[in-house]
């Protein structure tokens, strides 16, 4: 009698990485559009506040863009984060508490 | 993710706690190279000036994530070990199980398959008689959050008979795939959240009663077959198909018991309203499912024969502190006894008459939230609370026609409140078998 049966794999694979890569970033963020994407969760406002304002200051960040997000738990608006992605070397988002 | 289909690079600053579900996450959506910053958890309670100084940490860690990542990005590589069948939907590759039921079982935990208890093995025979050619099997029914796995029908299949389903319950689970992939039902918050959420699937109409699905006495427990088998399954392909594994992109901080089973039928011969699919737009002669964001069971026993009473019991348990409903503006569910319903429709209230008066019976005065919830319920209602302040009434929903209500349950004077995540809608689908 066999030691082992066949079975199917009830588990889906992760994506491969078919994904569109991201474009290689500037060397630094001088003079770089950067987008903040704030998760709407305690807090997360604040920080957004305070890295604009060193982004500007410290790595010459020409301009912040900034898109609080409804709710925690429900993706930003399609057209707003893309409208945001497409002007942008870098956006940032949070996750979590 | 989408950050990088428009060509700029995405960084995320994730609480510690929470640093394995983004790269769980990232990994899902095929950019497992993209940067993750972590920042102590928890940091919603941090003082003002602990934030500013996170922020001057994170700036330099910022530009040099920036730097470096998108040259890595791409470079991360795959964790995908299964073939692309011809149509580009991925393969059910086979794996070899122990024979030995006991050793097959243990097997099955370790790679994470089960819920934690003996499942059937998936072996391609059961498959195919779980199909039983009603569908062809790479068939997509829909990708489930937050792996973004895709649930064919021999993958929805597969799971169904580890769960110990019949091919006669395929179809409802079918149905329930499409059901929670709906956007309304928002699988994704649903699936990773700290909450204890479930879903909890009800079957309605002429399927309901051929498959013996339990809407009377013990509806919600133990012991029957179809809700048995069909709450798991589909516990099993949100598990498996979606990839949310606890401690993993599956955050509950403790879950319920309602995540290895939550599903039952509804009372439909002697309802005292119409049925709830009919309510939802189906006739009464359709089979239908409706899926449900559920965070748990609260049983209101009150023996009053007094409709006033009896809504006021219903309205104050409904109402406590630390429900998502309320703060996030929800749909939260009653399951009424027929002995309650009996009660209320014998008062001459028909269903929105219920509705409204529990929804007005059900306001929390905003204060009574702590500090915390009062700040989010404040930003999460502004539409209709804008400027909220401690004193206004807020009810558990927007409208009383989001309170839910089913009919269920044996002989007894309980009726149950399931209040709900909050950030999810209740979803119907049919249940239809292709011709």
């Amino acid at each position: 009698m066999s030691q082992t049966i066949e079975v199917l794999d009830p588990v889906a694979p992760a994506r491969a990485d078919t994904a569109p890569t991201a474009r290689a970033a500037a060397r630094s963020l001088r003079g770089a559009t950067v987008g903040i994407i704030d998760n709407s969760k305690p807090n997360f406002s604040l920080l957004a506040d305070d890295l604009e304002r060193l982004l500007i200051e410290q790595q010459g960040v020409a301009r912040v863009l900034r898109h609080r997000k409804s709710s925690a738990s429900i993706g930003a608006d399609a057209q707003v984060l893309a409208a945001i992605a497409s002007e942008s070397a870098l956006v940032i988002s949070g996750s979590g508490d | 993710m989408s950050a990088a289909s428009h060509g700029a690079l995405g960084l995320t600053l994730c609480s510690s706690a929470f640093a394995g579900l983004g790269r769980a996450q990232l990994k899902a959506l095929g950019q497992p190279g993209l940067p993750i910053l972590e920042i102590e958890h928890p940091f919603g309670g941090r003082s003002r000036d602990e934030v500013r100084a996170i922020a001057h940490t994170l700036i330099a860690q910022i530009a040099v994530a920036a730097s470096t990542a998108a040259a890595g990005a791409s470079a991360a590589g795959t964790s995908a070990t299964s073939t692309p069948a011809a149509g580009g939907v991925e393969a059910v590759r086979a794996i070899a199980l122990p024979s030995d039921a006991q050793a097959a079982h243990i097997e099955c935990v370790r790679r994470r398959w089960s819920d934690g208890l003996p499942v059937i093995a998936p072996t391609p025979e059961r498959v195919e008689a779980m199909i039983a050619a009603r569908w062809p099997r790479d068939q997509l029914i829909a990708t489930l959050a937050p792996g973004f796995g895709e649930a064919t029908i021999e993958r929805i299949a597969t799971n169904a008979v580890l769960a110990g389903c019949e091919p006669a319950h395929l179809p409802v689970l079918v149905a329930a795939v499409e059901a929670v992939a709906d956007p309304a039902f928002n699988l994704q918050a649903v699936q990773s959240t700290t909450n204890p959420v479930t879903t909890w699937l009800i079957v309605h109409g002429p399927v309901a009663r051929a498959l013996g699905v339990n809407s009377g006495a013990n509806c919600l427990g133990q012991g029957n077959l179809a809700n048995a088998t069909l709450g798991r399954a589909l516990r099993l392909i949100l598990q498996n198909i979606g990839r949310a594994w606890p401690g993993e992109m599956d955050r509950a901080t403790h879950g319920q018991p309602g995540k290895f089973v939550f599903c039952c039928g509804e009372v439909e011969i002697d309802h005292p309203w119409q049925p709830l699919h009919v309510e939802r737009g189906f006739a009464l002669a359709d089979s239908a499912v409706t899926v449900i964001g559920a965070s748990g069971t609260l049983n209101m026993n009150t023996h009053t024969k007094d409709a006033d009473q009896l809504l006021d019991c219903i309205a104050h348990s409904m109402a406590f502190p630390g429900s998502n409903d309320y703060h996030y503006c929800g749909e939260p569910w009653l399951i009424l006894s027929p002995e309650h319903a009996a009660v209320l429709a014998g008062a001459g209230l028909n269903r929105q008459q219920v509705q409204q008066q529990l929804w007005s019976r059900s306001m929390m005065t905003a204060g009574e939230f702590t500090h915390a919830d009062f700040l989010r319920t404040a930003s999460m209602r502004a539409a209709e609370f804008p400027q909220l302040t401690p004193q206004p009434r807020v009810p558990p929903s927007r409208t009383p026609a989001d309170i839910g209500i089913v009919v269920a349950g044996g002989p007894g004077t309980h009726s149950v409140h399931v209040p709900t995540f909050g950030e999810t809608r209740a979803v119907s689908r049919r249940v239809g078998v292709p011709a």
